[in-house]
């Protein structure tokens, strides 16, 4: 099929993300959980036009696409995720951008600063 | 203008809540937060006083959740802990409870007010809480950890109080009522949880920076504060 004109595609925004949680979680796991708490917080016809996709994910952190005009929405229902797959967890939204690779460059690659913070808080949770 | 300050006024910590307050205030800071309220309920408040970690740009302040079901006890309490503590909550849940608090200038601030079958305001409660200065705290907790026909139900009662304190201009407060480091939220995501809840973006960014400062500004007077209105600008030998 023929692709989109870009003019005429949806316009985008990418929330960066850390992930905070007891133990470590799949991708699969996390998409599940997104999708409903999402539809749980704004209703299954608002979050269709949210557009929520989980791009990435991998090592704590990962990437959420969502439409440019829902990005309130969005960051508020992944405020409301608590558990993921049972154990307890919390979404930190880094930050939002137009393209993927900005919102790499600029939250994800350079995060170096928060690492041990990061690492502490999987550990604690268990003690 | 600089980039705003923003306050978690409601976290408890061990042996209320689950992380000590030094795990909370460092998860905080990561999250952006320039202040976190350390405010334990006083029917589980630790044997010695909690020494508070602090630095110049994040601060933990001192305070305290009371529970008490008795309006007179509960104003005794308030009397005895208002002298060391920074933030004084009161936990609301009754209509006598939710009275004493909001008629006591001494109160910041009253959480979870409501009770069975009402949002636990009205227009005589929104006018004493004005006029005495009381904000009406917002907790995030019970929002983010009920689903269904009990969110429904915490989020009409938002409402109605929300209704309610635009009218009689009553101060809000966004906390995040932590009991464990996963209940603490980011600034940003706590401002668009509270928009789509129904509160308007400069009510909302007002509950997280302005009301705590006043509140922390009132309780912890200039030096050379002698009472409200009255003040001593300049030092000096006057006799």
């Amino acid at each position: 099929m023929k692709r989109l004109l870009p003019s005429l595609r949806a316009k985008k925004r990418y929330l960066a993300f850390e992930l905070i949680s007891e133990e470590p979680v799949s991708r699969g796991d996390l998409v599940k959980e997104v999708m409903s708490s999402a539809s749980s917080l704004l209703g299954d016809v608002t979050t269709s036009e949210c557009d929520i996709k989980v791009l990435g994910f991998e090592d704590w952190k990962g990437i959420i696409q969502c439409s440019h005009t829902k990005v309130k929405e969005t960051r508020a229902s992944l405020t409301t995720l608590t558990r993921v797959n049972g154990k307890r967890a919390t979404l930190h939204v880094l930050g939002a951008s137009g393209t993927v690779k900005r919102a790499t460059e600029k939250f994800l690659q350079n995060c170096t600063a928060f690492e041990p913070e990061i690492k502490i808080k999987p550990r604690t949770a268990e003690e | 203008m600089g980039k705003p300050k923003f306050y978690d006024f409601c976290v408890h910590a061990v042996p209320d809540g689950e992380n000590t307050v030094e795990q909370l205030a460092a998860l905080a800071r990561h999250f952006g937060h320039s202040g976190i309220a350390l405010a334990n309920h006083s029917d589980k408040l630790p044997q010695s006083r909690p020494v508070l970690p602090s630095t110049n740009e994040f601060e933990v302040f001192r305070g305290i959740e009371l529970v008490e079901e008795n309006p007179s006890k509960l104003h005794s309490l308030i009397g005895k802990f208002r002298k060391s503590v920074d933030v004084l909550i009161v936990h609301g849940g009754s209509e006598t409870v939710n009275r004493a608090a909001l008629e006591n200038p001494r109160v910041d601030i009253l959480n979870h007010p409501a009770f069975d079958k009402s949002s636990g305001l009205n227009q005589v409660l929104a006018k004493a809480a004005a006029e005495n200065d009381v904000a009406i705290g917002l907790a995030l907790r019970p929002l983010i950890h009920s689903r269904g026909p009990r969110r429904v139900r915490l989020l009409s009662d938002l409402r109605a109080n929300l209704d309610l304190a635009r009218k009689y201009d009553v101060s809000l407060v966004l906390s995040s009522d932590a009991m464990s480091c996963f209940d603490l939220r980011s600034p940003m995501e706590t401002l668009a949880l509270a928009e789509v809840c129904g509160l308007e973006e400069d009510e909302a960014l007002e509950a997280i920076t302005t009301v705590p400062e006043r509140i922390i500004s009132r309780n912890r007077p200039v030096p050379g504060y002698i009472r409200e209105g009255i003040e001593v600008l300049e030092e000096g030998d006057y006799f």
